[in-house]
């Protein structure tokens, strides 16, 4: 594209038009290793929680959940540190962004007001991690996430009414149903294809 | 019969529309995501975004990120407007 000044035609401005929005494309990739990271983060200390309550008499099991506060510092210093890189934002990449952001305020609101409630802080945390999960989905136009959303549904519907030991592996399995598994597929897609506009 | 509306000189032109094709997808973009995308050169581009910048059209924002400055650039209200009335004119022209 050389000739600055050159006159087009109108079905060459069409062409230009349509070929440069067909361009504009984003890589999604970022978004696999976050999901990626907090599945297997959630899905180490969730199991383990769950392991120590059954098979020991340790009653500080919940210390495990402490291996997630570096693992905020991690996730945002990753975000940080692409995002100084990235050369485009989309109006799709800052919803993704402020949605998870406001999960995030949302959790840490929830676990300093609510720490005692520990024996029911699953069921709320699927209904709280449910909603950018879904917004995610639909941002990335990735069914996957959005199915992911609606297994945490249903497992806090499970964990609520299914008993503790229904309840402590409800955790585990969404994260496996709602993070790792899109994640790995996110990725996979992200490395030879990517979504327009998200 | 409806009247021909004139292009916008400003913007029918093949580097200024690209640029502004780009722009109208997205939130911000980078000088070299510009760059990369129009397949311009650095000079032919530069003088195209000073252009767009100078009539309103787009806005320009300089940053320093690692190590590096960095040009970011995002499509302005009234560059919006004069691209979807462009595109309408052109409509028109087509007949489509």
């Amino acid at each position: 594209m050389e000739n600055e000044e050159k006159m087009m035609t109108g079905e060459e401005s069409l062409s230009v038009i349509t070929e440069m929005i067909y361009k504009t494309r984003v890589s999604i990739t970022q978004s696999s290793f976050h999901l990626l990271f907090w599945g297997w983060l959630i899905f180490a200390c969730s199991l383990s929680e769950f392991l120590i309550w059954k098979l020991t008499n340790w009653t500080n099991a919940w210390y495990v959940w402490l291996f997630v506060i570096p693992g905020v510092f991690v996730s945002l210093i990753y975000g940080f540190v692409k995002g100084k890189r990235e050369r485009v934002f989309t109006y799709g990449t800052s919803i993704h962004v402020f949605t998870w952001l406001s999960f995030l305020v949302s959790s840490v609101i929830f676990f300093i007001v609510f720490p005692m409630e520990s024996e029911s802080v699953s069921k709320y945390m699927l209904l709280i991690a449910a909603m950018p999960l879904f917004i995610s989905g639909v941002v990335l136009r990735f069914r996957p996430l959005m199915w992911g959303a609606g297994a945490f549904w249903v497992l806090a519907l499970m964990a609520h009414f299914g008993g503790e030991t229904v309840s402590g592996l409800a955790m585990p399995v969404a994260m496996v149903v709602g993070y790792l598994i899109p994640g790995y597929l996110l990725r996979k897609r992200g490395s030879h294809d990517t979504f327009q506009g998200a | 019969m409806t009247p021909f509306r004139e292009l916008d000189p400003l913007l029918h032109s093949q580097l200024r529309l690209a640029i502004m094709s780009v722009l109208i997808s997205v939130d911000s973009a980078g000088f070299s995501y510009l760059r990369e995308k129009t397949e311009a050169t650095a000079g032919n581009l530069s003088v195209q975004i000073g252009k767009l910048k100078d009539a309103g059209y787009i806005s320009v924002s300089k940053s320093f990120g690692e190590s590096y400055p960095q040009t970011m650039c995002s499509i302005t209200d009234l560059g919006r407007k004069k691209f979807a009335e462009y595109v309408t004119a052109l409509g028109d022209y087509l007949k489509i």
